[in-house]
């Protein structure tokens, strides 16, 4: 197991300093400047590029990059507050975008479990057909809709929760995002477990463990939910990062300073080192979570770990 | 001998009008309950006998903070690198110049106190109030200004408005200082002792004094930029303030930023507001709720929610300065060189229809290459004010476009025509490139476009390498006289698009800049009419509207003082009830 974790870790380094090889690259054949302003003449701009590197070989700029990440400096923007250190621009919006995101995968898995566990007992009842019309809803209506929804009825209408997102009330204002946020999720895992509980309560083992006098939370708990877990995590892993790494239209809808909007803004901007920092940041999260995940694999399940340990 | 100052001054100083801009598109309402504020105008001599400081901070406490919606993020609060209208405005929130903008744009005495103007109007000597103060208690002296300008100029900072200092202010030195062939201490600016300032020009600037409250010349203290560094203006902490707001939250591209009345301001007397709130959303359905729900005091309104709340009588639409126009790529695109192919495209274009049917929003058709409402002349009027002047060489009409049409495209032995137009990717641009479209293909038999949108950051470097053909794009004021616009056209200026080039206008521009004419002023309002006549009559750009911003104003607010130049929005003298 420890030597399995080492591997990945060292794979995992590898395939982030890949990306930020390529990230560069793309950045050079991106349209545009981050300095070509109609005001700026052309003696300014030369003096900016030479200001920042930019002028060097992209050799140089990348290799001077990397060392300078291993000593936590990400570079300075060229656009927020010029000269920003982008650390602190990442510090003051990245664990708000991981809160918000957070709470709307807990609400979304939870939730979703839940109603697909009603789906998947209550099979071809009212209740199935309800949870199958809530997960169709989730899936294909997009977030803003609920954002905007949302925002409208209990921000507007009822005024139970804040329409803007706020400093003074994180938790309270933070309550409507993770909430448009979460839908999406909820509605996948809705319909995945739902799946698999169907598919696992029909299993030979299952009969089995119940003809042994297994029974009732038991059976569900420790041999069904447990195996159906195992499909629902792989889905669940991207998700985690796709949320906890900040939605622009539901940060733009409840003015979330968070780093979706950030990273868009860059990317029109041509402000290349906030890009290639927050792309590097989402690709470790994502590298990170699949890590965990092949963890937990074998915590959930003793047969992908026994198969490992014979390695 | 020197003559003591301001009144004539000021006169020749533009005016910016409050913009009528409104007032034809939109229904009724206009700005006055926003503009109320006429008392300001003597703010000068009122605080200038009251020792601020010790004044007793009476009738704040009662005050309110007043809850402001921005659309864009703050992106510097450093006077000498922001470039854009919401840094300016907050940056000047909390930061004095020698001048301010009074109610009606004109400048008015700040921290400078009175000032002297040379005869031959090269000298300009500031004589700096006493009780102007940062907000870290350092008395506010004539070196924060010479350490401020100096890095406006510095190559190392490269700011953008840099030309404020050197094409447009005319400081002695500051071009060569730009081009790094000279030190940045050898820029025309000096500090006699702390509380006099001197600065040397080229030539005459008429309107140097309405510079001056442009951020750009805003002070910086050097001691506390020199111990907060790089980290300058990025946080309350490494910000100082000596204006009537003093920066209590902010962090970089904020959504929320928060200012609080500056106690020790030498006028603060005068604020009536307990701090001021902004809020930035850029979703407009969520900022239009936020206002219905009283969470903010004023507000953008786009287009489309115009209908729903033009009867209400906070409703106002405020001239933003920025005139629209398209511009032909005359030297890269042999058609487009053709003068009947550009008169015919000019007068294709409906300007009425995409102001009223499209934009709703106020803004008002453009006939002319300066917009209206924001330069006034020497006897006080607007500039462009007279919008049938060039309207002969671009207004709509249908068969006179089509005839122009006919004519060029047999002078070129085509049929027919397409071309591309590159426009920004955002809302207007967007609606308005579709509109134009259709209109120059409805009129313009043979001819079609196509519409490529993309950032404003591409559309700009495309345009100033030549790759384009036709360009929607827009101009906003620096300053407050037309050669803002009429520069532009000069022979090889980096905004001159269409890489037009004509030297009779050079001449003109070249004169009304640094030749005799600069000197007069009446001479040389004159000779701007011809050069602006020469760019209607070749069509070297097709102006289409002077953007308005459709505004709520909730009707408890008053007095706060809006510009299409320089200081978008002024809230040192509003008031919320």
């Amino acid at each position: 197991m420890k030597k399995y974790v080492i591997k990945r870790v060292v794979t995992a380094l590898f395939t982030l300093l890949a990306i930020t090889l390529i990230l560069f690259i793309l950045m050079q054949l991106m349209p545009g400047s981050p300095f070509n302003d109609e005001k700026l003449n052309d003696t300014q701009r030369a003096s900016l590029y030479a200001k920042y590197g930019l002028d060097q070989p992209i050799v140089v700029q990348f290799f001077r990059y990397v060392i300078n990440m291993f000593k936590g400096d990400l570079g300075v923007s060229y656009k927020i507050s010029k000269n920003t250190p982008i650390t602190q621009l990442i510090a003051s919006r990245l664990p708000i975008s991981i809160g918000v995101g957070f709470a709307a995968v807990m609400i979304g898995a939870l939730v979703g479990l839940c109603l697909g566990l009603l789906a998947a007992f209550k099979k071809d009842t009212v209740w199935d057909t309800l949870a199958t019309i809530i997960s169709v809803i989730g899936v294909s209506v997009p977030s803003y809709v609920f954002a905007l929804a949302l925002s409208y009825q209990f921000g507007f209408k009822l005024k139970w929760f804040p329409m803007l997102f706020s400093a003074k009330d994180v938790i309270g204002s933070s309550v409507l995002p993770s909430i448009s946020l979460s839908m999406f999720t909820m509605a996948s895992i809705a319909r995945f477990t739902r799946a698999e509980m169907i598919e696992v309560l029909g299993s030979d083992y299952m009969l089995l463990a119940e003809s042994k006098g297994l029974s009732g939370n038991k059976l569900i708990f420790a041999h069904a939910l447990r195996n159906a877990l195992i499909p629902i995590i792989t889905v669940l892993a991207p998700l985690v990062v796709d949320l906890m790494t900040g939605s622009l239209v539901v940060e733009k809808i409840f003015s979330i300073p968070g780093v979706g909007s950030l990273l868009v803004n860059a990317i029109q901007s041509n402000d290349y080192n906030v890009v290639i920092a927050l792309s590097f940041i989402y690709s470790a999260m994502y590298i990170g979570i699949m890590l965990v995940v092949d963890i937990l694999y074998g915590v959930i399940d003793p047969r992908i770990r026994v198969a490992k340990e014979g390695d | 001998m020197k003559k003591k100052l301001l009144s004539v001054m000021l006169a020749s100083v533009l005016a910016m009008s409050m913009i009528g801009c409104g007032s034809s598109a939109v229904s009724g309402v206009t700005e006055t309950e926003t503009t109320e504020s006429t008392d300001s105008a003597q703010s000068t001599d009122a605080a200038q006998s009251a020792d601020a400081t010790s004044a007793e901070p009476a009738g704040e406490g009662s005050g309110e903070d007043l809850n402001v919606m921005l659309e864009t993020p703050v992106e510097s609060l450093d006077p000498q690198q922001a470039t854009d209208g919401t840094s300016f405005e907050v940056i000047a929130d909390y930061t004095d110049g020698l001048m301010q903008m009074d109610a009606d744009g004109q400048a008015v005495n700040a921290i400078a106190e009175s000032v002297d103007i040379s005869d031959d109007g090269l000298t300009y000597t500031f004589h700096l109030r006493a009780d102007a103060n940062w907000s870290n208690g350092d008395p506010v002296t004539a070196n924060d200004f010479v350490f401020a300008w100096q890095r406006a100029v510095d190559p190392e900072i490269a700011s953008e408005y840099s030309y404020m200092l050197s094409d447009i202010g005319q400081i002695v030195n500051a071009q060569d200082v730009i081009d790094g062939a000279k030190d940045k201490s050898e820029l025309g600016v000096t500090a006699v002792d702390d509380k006099t300032l001197e600065v040397k020009l080229n030539v005459p600037v008429s309107y140097f004094l309405s510079l001056m409250y442009f951020p750009t010349f805003y002070p910086v203290n050097e001691a506390f930029y020199e111990s907060v560094g790089d980290t300058f203006a990025t946080s309350p902490e490494t910000t100082l303030s000596n204006g009537a707001f003093v920066l209590d939250d902010y962090q970089p591209a904020a959504t929320a930023i928060h200012l609080t009345k500056n106690e020790n301001y030498y006028d603060a007397a005068k604020v009536k507001l307990a701090g001021l709130n902004y809020q930035v959303i850029q979703d407009s359905q969520q900022a239009l709720m936020s206002y219905q729900n009283g969470d903010l005091d004023t507000t953008l309104v786009n287009g489309e929610q115009v209908d729903q709340v033009k009867d209400d009588p906070a409703f106002a639409a405020i001239g933003a300065g920025y005139m629209w126009y398209i511009s032909p790529n005359i030297k890269e695109v042999k058609e487009l060189d053709n003068l009947n192919i550009r008169y015919a495209i000019t007068m294709a274009l409906n300007r009425e229809a995409i102001t009223t049917d499209v934009l709703k929003d106020g803004s008002a058709p453009t006939y002319t290459s300066v917009p209206m409402d924001f330069a006034a002349g020497p006897d006080g009027s607007d500039f462009s004010a007279d919008q049938t002047m060039f309207s002969d060489y671009c207004k709509y009409d249908a068969a006179a476009a089509a005839d122009y049409w006919a004519k060029g495209l047999e002078e070129l032995g085509i049929t027919e025509l397409n071309l591309t137009m590159i426009h920004d990717a955002d809302d207007a641009p967007i609606k308005v490139a579709q509109v134009v479209k259709e209109q120059l293909e409805t009129t313009l038999p043979g001819l079609t476009v196509d519409l490529q949108q993309m950032p404003k950051k591409e559309r700009v470097e495309r345009m100033q390498e030549g790759e384009f053909e036709i360009a929607l794009t827009r101009w906003g004021p620096d300053y407050a006289d037309p050669m803002t616009y009429l520069g532009m056209w000069v022979t090889n200026n980096s905004n001159n698009y269409g890489f037009w080039s004509n030297a009779e206008y050079d001449k003109i521009i070249d004169e009304c800049t640094t030749g005799e004419t600069a000197m007069d002023p009446a001479a040389r309002w004159a000779a701007l009419y011809d050069a602006e006549k020469i760019v209607m009559e070749e069509a070297v750009i097709f102006p289409l509207y002077t953007q308005c911003n459709a505004e709520l104003i909730s009707t408890s607010v008053s007095g706060i003082e809006f510009h299409p130049v320089a200081l978008n929005r002024v809230y040192k003298n509003a008031v919320k009830n």
